[in-house]
């Protein structure tokens, strides 16, 4: 079964995603910081990593992807945001921002497992 | 001058003469003066202006031409005339150089002298109107000189940029805020200009330059250049037209926007954190419900009555926030509104920890206080320090640990009141330290996991003492404690006037927390 890592700052965003994963058959590891989570990474070496775009500080997930890819990680990268649209940080989906897709919180149980499954088969074709 | 009757001067020493020529002149309307010599005549033809003047060539005392020349030297255009006897000619070309209009031989007729007379009357009338036109034109000029020394003034001691092009796109006018916001060493009045501006402002100036083109619309740019630091300018182009409506060119003003755009800036991102911040836990709580909703799931009572607990908490906290985000703008709005009155900074100490006892038991912390004799007035707005006080406070009990203390003092520190907060909290690492009157930020380690903050209570407390002048220091030791002392400015009252207000509140002082 498929390992998802979470790494989010926020405990409760972390406690539904977890959630939602478990009860759909996924194992999950989670992280609250950058830190934690290159280390849970290195560890366990998952198959999808969920990230959200600001911790700290508001590009701390951007960030995080890009130095993952830097390190040669391929994993997939779901990245999770809540002011994607507000002026001054804006994200589109392209070479910039090295993520493989976006989901907006509050996050739709349904939505969130649709995008994972469809990263996960992505990766095993 | 013009209207009334012309006079004539008549200077001439023979007797018989002088004076027929006279009445004849009179009788023919004419308002005559008589002078018998040359001394007599000069002294007549300089003292007033006259429109005619007949001299007599030959005179014992001054010769005639001599006359002339002392007239014609005060009011040139006196119309002279030389009359002799002698006629030569060689003196009739002198008196002619010299400025005689006309040369009238003795002896003459009635009719003769008339007709000179009236010809050369008519000269008079052409040379003053020729003169009058002369001045008309030069004062004209001279408006338009100063007119325009009046317009470069402006233009020049303004601090926006303003650049004119005529429609072959050649510089017509600068001014030295031009240069300077475009960045150049130079600029030549007639130099082609289109290919040195920015691609922007030269887009927006070939539009009026298009041949077939009619607009009569400003267009406006904002661009950002790069000379030595980054700048922003803002270009208003719009034509300039002739009198008949024809187009005559372009001016482009520049306006430095430099620091619009760093307001600008800095208001988007706060508002993109503001954003940010209010969604946050919007999203942990509609995930919770959509998590309890959903049968799907399979939620245990507990964990239903788990997530109902923090989605509590988490709108609890975004209740706080959205306080503090209105007590910022209340401040920013009403700083000018606010009610200024003599505080006893004592007594909102005391209220203020009275205000927060049930915290301070909690976690029993003792509370020490020391507070000099003879403390003076605060000139403030009483909501807003009890506001600083009531965050500097929950902050030290907050991030205290249990059986912890908080020492307050409060004394005179030259023009300040210095109040000193000292906890034994968790402290801050230095590089928070830096931050932490930022807005939003909350200091990330493991002891604040668990402790719930808008992030925007230090910088309130910074934004109120700023607003007084006042000044806040901070110590801090990671796991140890911090310490804030508050200076905040005071008028000192005079040797003698210190008030008694304050013994009502010394017992209040000695109460124990």
């Amino acid at each position: 079964m498929s390992l998802i890592a979470i790494i989010d700052d926020d405990p409760d965003i972390i406690e539904a995603t977890s959630l939602v994963l478990k009860s759909r058959g996924f194992s999950v590891c989670t992280a609250s910081n950058p830190d934690e989570g290159y280390k849970i990474i290195k560890e366990n070496n998952p198959d999808l990593i969920i990230l959200d775009v600001m911790m700290d500080e508001p590009d701390d997930g951007f960030f995080m992807a890009q130095k993952l890819r830097r390190d040669k990680v391929k994993t997939p990268i779901l990245m999770y945001t809540s002011v994607s649209k507000t002026i001054g940080f804006e994200y589109g989906q392209g070479e910039m921002v090295p993520v493989d897709d976006f989901v907006e919180k509050p996050i739709s149980p349904e939505e969130l497992i649709e995008k994972v499954k469809l990263l996960l088969k992505k990766v095993e074709a | 001058m013009q209207n009334s009757k012309p006079h004539i001067l008549i200077v001439d020493d023979e007797k018989g003469l002088r004076v027929g020529t006279h009445r004849l002149l009179e009788s023919e309307g004419y308002i005559v003066q008589s002078a018998e010599n040359g001394l007599t005549g000069i002294k007549y033809g300089t003292e007033r202006e006259f429109d005619l003047a007949i001299i007599d060539l030959k005179m014992p005392d001054v010769d005639g031409l001599e006359v002339l020349q002392k007239i014609k030297k005060v009011f040139p255009f006196t119309v002279c005339f030389i009359a002799t006897a002698f006629a030569s000619y060689d003196t009739a070309i002198e008196a002619t150089r010299i400025g005689a209009y006309g040369y009238i031989p003795k002896p003459f007729t009635p009719e003769e002298l008339i007709y000179q007379i009236e010809k050369g009357y008519k000269h008079r009338k052409l040379l003053l109107e020729s003169e009058r036109l002369k001045k008309e034109k030069e004062e004209s000029l001279l408006e338009i000189a100063s007119e325009k020394s009046r317009l470069k003034t402006i233009l020049e001691s303004i601090s926006d940029g303003v650049l004119v092009v005529n429609k072959s796109g050649e510089v017509v006018y600068y001014n030295n805020a031009s240069l300077k916001l475009l960045g150049f060493d130079e600029i030549k009045i007639g130099q082609q200009i289109l290919g040195n501006l920015p691609e922007e402002i030269n887009e927006k100036i070939n539009r009026y330059l298009q041949p077939d083109s009619v607009v009569n619309k400003s267009r406006t740019v904002q661009i950002e250049l790069n000379h030595n630091s980054q700048v922003f300018i803002e270009a208003v182009c719009s034509p300039v037209l002739h009198t008949d409506g024809s187009f005559a060119g372009v001016v482009i003003v520049l306006k430095n926007i430099t620091e619009f755009k760093k307001i600008e800036f800095i208001k988007n991102q706060f508002v993109s954190m503001v954003a940010h911040e209010l969604k946050a836990p919007v999203a942990a709580v509609s995930g919770f419900i959509k998590l309890i909703l959903d049968k799907s799931f399979n939620i245990s009572n507990e964990q239903q009555e788990d997530y109902l607990r923090r989605s509590g908490v988490r709108l609890n906290g975004l209740l706080d926030l959205v306080n503090d985000l209105l007590d910022i703008s209340r401040m920013e709005t009403k700083t000018k509104q606010r009610e200024i009155e003599d505080l006893d900074i004592k007594e909102i100490i005391l209220n203020t920890l009275q205000f927060l006892e049930i915290d301070i038991k909690n976690k029993n912390i003792k509370v020490d206080i020391n507070f000099e004799d003879n403390i003076p007035s605060l000139k403030a707005d009483q909501n807003e320090i009890t506001r600083l006080f009531t965050n500097i406070f929950s902050n030290a009990i907050k991030y205290n640990r249990t059986d912890g203390s908080i020492k307050v003092s409060l004394s005179i520190d030259k023009n300040y009141l210095k109040i000193k907060i000292s906890d034994t909290g968790i402290g801050m690492r230095p590089e928070d330290k830096d931050r932490m009157f930022n807005e939003f930020f909350r200091a990330k380690n493991k002891f604040t996991q668990n402790i719930s903050g808008t992030g925007l209570g230090l910088s309130i407390v910074k934004r109120i003492i700023d607003s007084y002048y006042g000044k806040i220091d901070v110590e801090s030791e990671y796991n140890v404690g911090s310490t804030f002392t508050i200076y905040l400015p005071i008028i000192l009252p005079q040797a003698g006037e210190l008030t008694t207000n304050y013994v009502g509140v010394q017992n209040v002082t000695n109460r124990n927390y």
